[in-house]
């Protein structure tokens, strides 16, 4: 029954961490640059929510779209301003630049938000439903209900809308998608600025069971790219294939293991993947 | 490269002379020789990176796994065996090697981004392993290399200058082996050589350089944990930064890297820290964007910038 609990809780967290890497698997694909500083925008998310409570007494789970949109006009800024300079340059720029940004955003945060760690207190943070012999905490509920919700919403975008075909187009074959009038530079922003703006609303629907800190996106970097990377890199789909699966391996592996070698089986788990099936676990799928 | 002309051989020669004797000029156990000891081990740490980035085209993020065992290897041994670093930074390097073989072996086929996010995770589970194996190496709360009546046997010097030399030492050797690898490498890729084979060969001996590069700072500051040697902010990408800044693939440009950067990052603690923590690490990010934007071949694409621009003008 440990098991099945495990693989429960697994789901849980594994839906989450399916849609704060959408984001970096959706910016690759279209753009085709890794974004190291993808995680800095789960902080960042976390840290609109935590001050939308403090100040506003706004629920996190209500504060989430205001995340999104926050961050949105950051990332169409930094689009605009930084990335859209070295989407030509060799591959040792585009990763210096955003590993620059990683530490511009970190240190940022450090000096605008201090150190401490934050945290939110809501009426539903320790209760828990009961399944038969299983139980599922709320908290953890409500950031997968969300994560679901924002998951579907982005894949009626993409499907129907014009803007969601003109970026796939867009990241499938740029010369033809240009021909067809589609302005590349005007997708690549809103590419970047959905997928760290998505990015953000997972970091606000988990605040009620984390806190927040400056650092906390180092937790997350590493995570988010195995998680891409197990689903193929550019790949959506894949994406939230990977986030469940991780979330899967680190609950089961808790089973096993002590808690600080939790992150270690992900990471090799991530090396091996990267190793024997780059384009991950699906193929080459997009 | 051609034998070095009778003007380069004397404009080395006189650097070579400033470079021995530049310690005189401070005192023997003040700031500005430490700053300088610091520039000289980062100068060859960004060398060593130097080695996979400029020569095999691969960005490794985790290079501070290879520092970290270096550091770790030496003091360990010194604590429980009473081996002299001299020794112990030998098998430093050897370790150092065999980690970058381990994880070169499947991972020097991938291109690009695919790299840099394989050895990022390589590197995290070092600092992982670090922090949680800690009947081995102290835990968190770090280790201090066992303080001595200073010798050269033990690697320990009452004077820092003796610890500048070494460095200046370190940085020596480790350029060679750059300038050496970098002529084989041209000469290989012209007869067509197996390139994953000398990729290869380049991070086992990026790897090990760099290892033993850990030791000489293990035992400069003495005390050290996992999240410091095996950062990825504080080693890994400072040794690429650096790199970068002077100018990726060059000989000459980590060491113009390391004596700007880390004398900045040192003003800038001195002047910042006391207001406001994370500043001086602000000015980092924001100066390794700007040198991405402006010029990202770094300080050595300067110069012949300038040299055309005049030569423009002439005409």
């Amino acid at each position: 029954m440990a098991v099945v609990q495990a693989i429960l809780d697994g789901l849980m967290i594994g839906g989450v961490y399916a849609v704060i890497s959408i984001g970096l698997t959706l910016v690759f694909g279209v753009m085709g640059i890794v974004n190291f500083a993808q995680a800095e925008f789960l902080m960042l998310g976390m840290f609109v929510a935590y001050y939308a409570w403090a100040w506003l007494g706004l629920d996190p789970l209500l504060a989430a779209p205001l995340a999104f949109a926050v961050v949105f006009l950051l990332g169409a800024a930094l689009q605009h301003m930084l990335i859209r300079r070295v989407l030509k340059a060799p591959e040792v720029a585009q990763i210096f630049l955003t590993v620059g940004l990683l530490i511009v955003l970190e240190n940022a945060a450090l000096l605008m938000f201090g150190s401490g760690f934050r945290s939110v207190s809501t009426p539903y943070q320790t209760s828990s439903l009961q399944l038969g012999p299983l139980f599922v905490s709320v908290p953890y509920l409500a950031a997968f209900a969300m994560s679901v919700a924002s998951g579907l919403a982005l894949w009626l975008f993409l499907k129907s809308s014009w803007f969601g075909r003109a970026m796939r187009a867009t990241a499938q074959d740029p010369m033809a998608a240009r021909l067809m009038g589609i302005d590349a530079d005007r997708m690549h922003m809103l590419a970047f600025a959905l997928g760290v703006g998505l990015t953000a609303f997972g970091g606000a629907v988990i605040l009620p069971y984390l806190t927040a800190s400056p650092t906390v996106g180092t937790q997350f970097a590493v995570l988010m790219f195995t998680v891409v990377v197990l689903g193929g890199l550019g790949s959506v789909a894949g994406a939230v294939v990977g986030g469940l699966a991780v979330g899967i391996i680190q609950s089961l592996s808790a089973l096993v293991f002590p808690i600080q070698l939790q992150n270690l089986v992900l990471f090799v788990v991530f090396i091996a993947v990267l190793a024997f099936r780059p384009k991950g676990l699906l193929g080459a799928a997009r | 490269m051609s034998a070095p002309s009778l003007r380069q051989a004397a404009g080395l020669a006189l650097l070579a002379a400033l470079a021995i004797a530049l310690p005189f000029a401070f005192e023997p156990r003040g700031y500005g020789i430490r700053i300088l000891c610091l520039a000289l081990l980062f100068a060859a740490m960004a060398q060593a990176w130097n080695i996979v980035a400029g020569l095999a085209n691969q960005i490794s993020l985790g290079h501070a796994a290879f520092f970290g065992i270096g550091a770790y290897t030496s003091t360990l041994l010194l604590i429980h065996f009473g081996l002299t670093p001299w020794l112990g930074m030998m098998a430093a390097a050897v370790l150092g090697g065999l980690a970058a073989l381990l994880i070169s072996l499947p991972t020097m086929r991938l291109r690009g981004h695919y790299f840099a996010l394989a050895t990022l995770a390589f590197g995290e589970v070092m600092r992982v392993i670090g922090n949680s194996w800690g009947g081995l190496t102290g835990g968190p709360v770090g280790i201090s290399v066992p303080y001595a009546k200073p010798s050269l046997g033990l690697m320990q010097f009452a004077d820092t200058r003796a610890s500048y030399w070494l460095m200046l030492g370190a940085l020596v050797v480790v350029t060679v082996i750059f300038v050496a690898i970098k002529e084989n490498a041209d000469a290989a890729e012209v007869i067509g050589v197996d390139t994953t084979r000398t990729k290869i060969v380049a991070a086992v001996i990026s790897g090990a350089l760099t290892a033993a590069l850990g030791t000489l700072y293990a035992q400069f500051q003495f005390f050290f944990d996992p999240d410091t040697v095996f950062g990825v902010a504080s080693i890994s990408v400072r040794m690429a930064m650096i790199a970068i800044v002077g100018g990726i693939g060059t000989a000459a440009g980590p060491i113009l890297g390391a004596f700007f950067v880390i004398p900045l990052e040192e003003i800038a603690n001195q002047v910042f820290s006391a207001q406001a923590a994370g500043l001086s690490q602000l000015v980092f990010g924001v100066l390794l964007i700007l040198v991405i934007l402006v010029e990202p071949r770094g300080f050595m694409a300067i110069g012949p910038r300038i040299r055309r621009l005049l030569r423009r003008e002439e005409r």
